[in-house]
């Protein structure tokens, strides 16, 4: 049976997947994750998950979005004369920034 | 009773007794190390052979916590290892042997065996007089809770099948009077001395009794039968002569497994000539 594996860095932080272990029941898996995913980083907390207890929707099943192009929604669309209010600057980096990052976390 | 704060302090007798506490602590960590390491690759399942791989790695990390004790004696880790004779290491006969070729059933529950008599004597460690051997006891206690539980994890599953039951019977039968090794003295005047100093604060007699009354009543639970009944009453066990192993280990005396094994782990060190050990960590604090 697969377990899949989560681990939580810090205190308050999310639990990112991080990998799997075999195990047969509950208590081994997370003895076994304690050992293979707990031991090398920094790790506050694990989740073990049973694989078929996982709901999974694909870009098969649904369109996600991000399909088509919505920077018309961005406020860095605009041009700006450099002498705008500091709220607009500062929500054009966010902006900017996430945009950067989208499809990393 | 005061510390037995300095090592060129002690007297003979003192000497002699830390010394021989420290052998049977470390060399028991150590070759028990040895053994679990031969499952890397061969464990039941990737998961079964890291989880055991890690525990070999603690228990010999362990090992080398008591014989930096050791060294503040004067001793070198050459002696102490690679250039000393086999009949000098004080481990018990349960850890040096070999294991049935491919029975899990042996690794965990020897494992179950030892870590449950690791609990206890460490416990009698916590206040040692001799301070270097009480400050480690902690740091080595924290990682010894996971060797039992996975010990334990493992025996109550395997005891729930035929099979399993069965193997787990038949290498409780070969076990069961090495792990009585575990609570024999190295010399029995020294072995009075360790507690007389209180370098470790209960004897030898109460630890294997207590253990007894931990041990037996799980074994008999998962419906595994002792070779030996060293239950007097309901509460009260017992280790008698007759219960023990021709060699007991402690003593010096092994068996031939053992010297296998050493001319197996010091094979390099005499291959290459080596005279002196390499370092390649700090020592341990």
């Amino acid at each position: 049976m697969i377990w899949e594996v989560f681990r939580q860095e810090k205190t308050g932080g999310y639990h990112a997947h991080c990998g799997n272990v075999h195990a047969p029941d509950r208590e081994m898996a997370k003895q076994f994750a304690a050992i293979q995913h707990g031991r090398r980083k920094p790790t506050n907390s694990l989740w073990v998950v049973p694989r078929e207890e996982i709901g999974e929707i694909d870009s098969e099943d649904v369109a996600f979005g991000g399909a088509t192009d919505r920077s018309y929604r961005w406020a860095t669309a605009y041009n700006t004369t450099g002498e705008d209010a500091r709220e607009v600057v500062e929500s054009e980096d966010e902006q900017a920034t996430a945009e950067r990052q989208r499809g990393d976390d | 009773m005061a510390a037995l704060e300095n090592p060129d302090d002690l007297d003979a007798r003192e000497r002699e007794a830390l010394e021989t506490l420290l052998k049977r602590l470390a060399d028991d960590e150590f070759v028990l190390a040895e053994r679990y390491t031969e499952w890397q690759v061969r464990a039941p399942s990737l998961e079964s052979d890291l989880a055991l791989a890690n525990n070999a790695q603690d228990e010999l990390g362990h090992a080398r916590l008591w014989y930096d004790v050791l060294e503040d004696l004067g001793f070198e880790e050459q002696e102490l290892i690679y250039e000393r004779d086999p009949d000098d290491f004080r481990h018990s006969t349960l850890v040096e042997l070999p294991f049935e070729e491919g029975d899990w059933a042996d690794a965990v529950l020897r494992s179950y065996l030892y870590d449950a008599a690791e609990e206890l004597r460490l416990e009698a460690l916590e206040e040692s007089t001799y301070p270097k051997i009480a400050d480690r006891v902690g740091k080595i206690q924290s990682e010894e809770d996971y060797h039992l539980e996975h010990a334990q994890n493992w025996v109550e599953r395997l005891a729930e099948g035929e099979e399993g039951h069965q193997r787990l019977q038949n290498a409780l039968d070969r076990l069961f009077p090495h792990a009585l090794t575990l609570f024999e003295p190295v010399d029995p005047d020294l072995e009075e001395a360790i507690v007389e100093l209180r370098l470790r604060d209960a004897s030898l007699e109460e630890l294997g009794e207590e253990w007894l009354s931990i041990v037996v009543p799980y074994l008999e639970s998962l419906e595994l039968e002792l070779p030996v009944s060293p239950q007097v009453d309901d509460d009260t066990f017992e280790i008698t002569e007759e219960m023990l192993p021709e060699k007991r280990g402690r003593d010096g005396s092994h068996t031939d497994a053992w010297a296998d094994l050493h001319d197996e782990l010091t094979h390099t060190y005499r291959d290459l000539g080596r005279s002196e050990t390499t370092k390649i960590m700090e020592k341990p604090e």
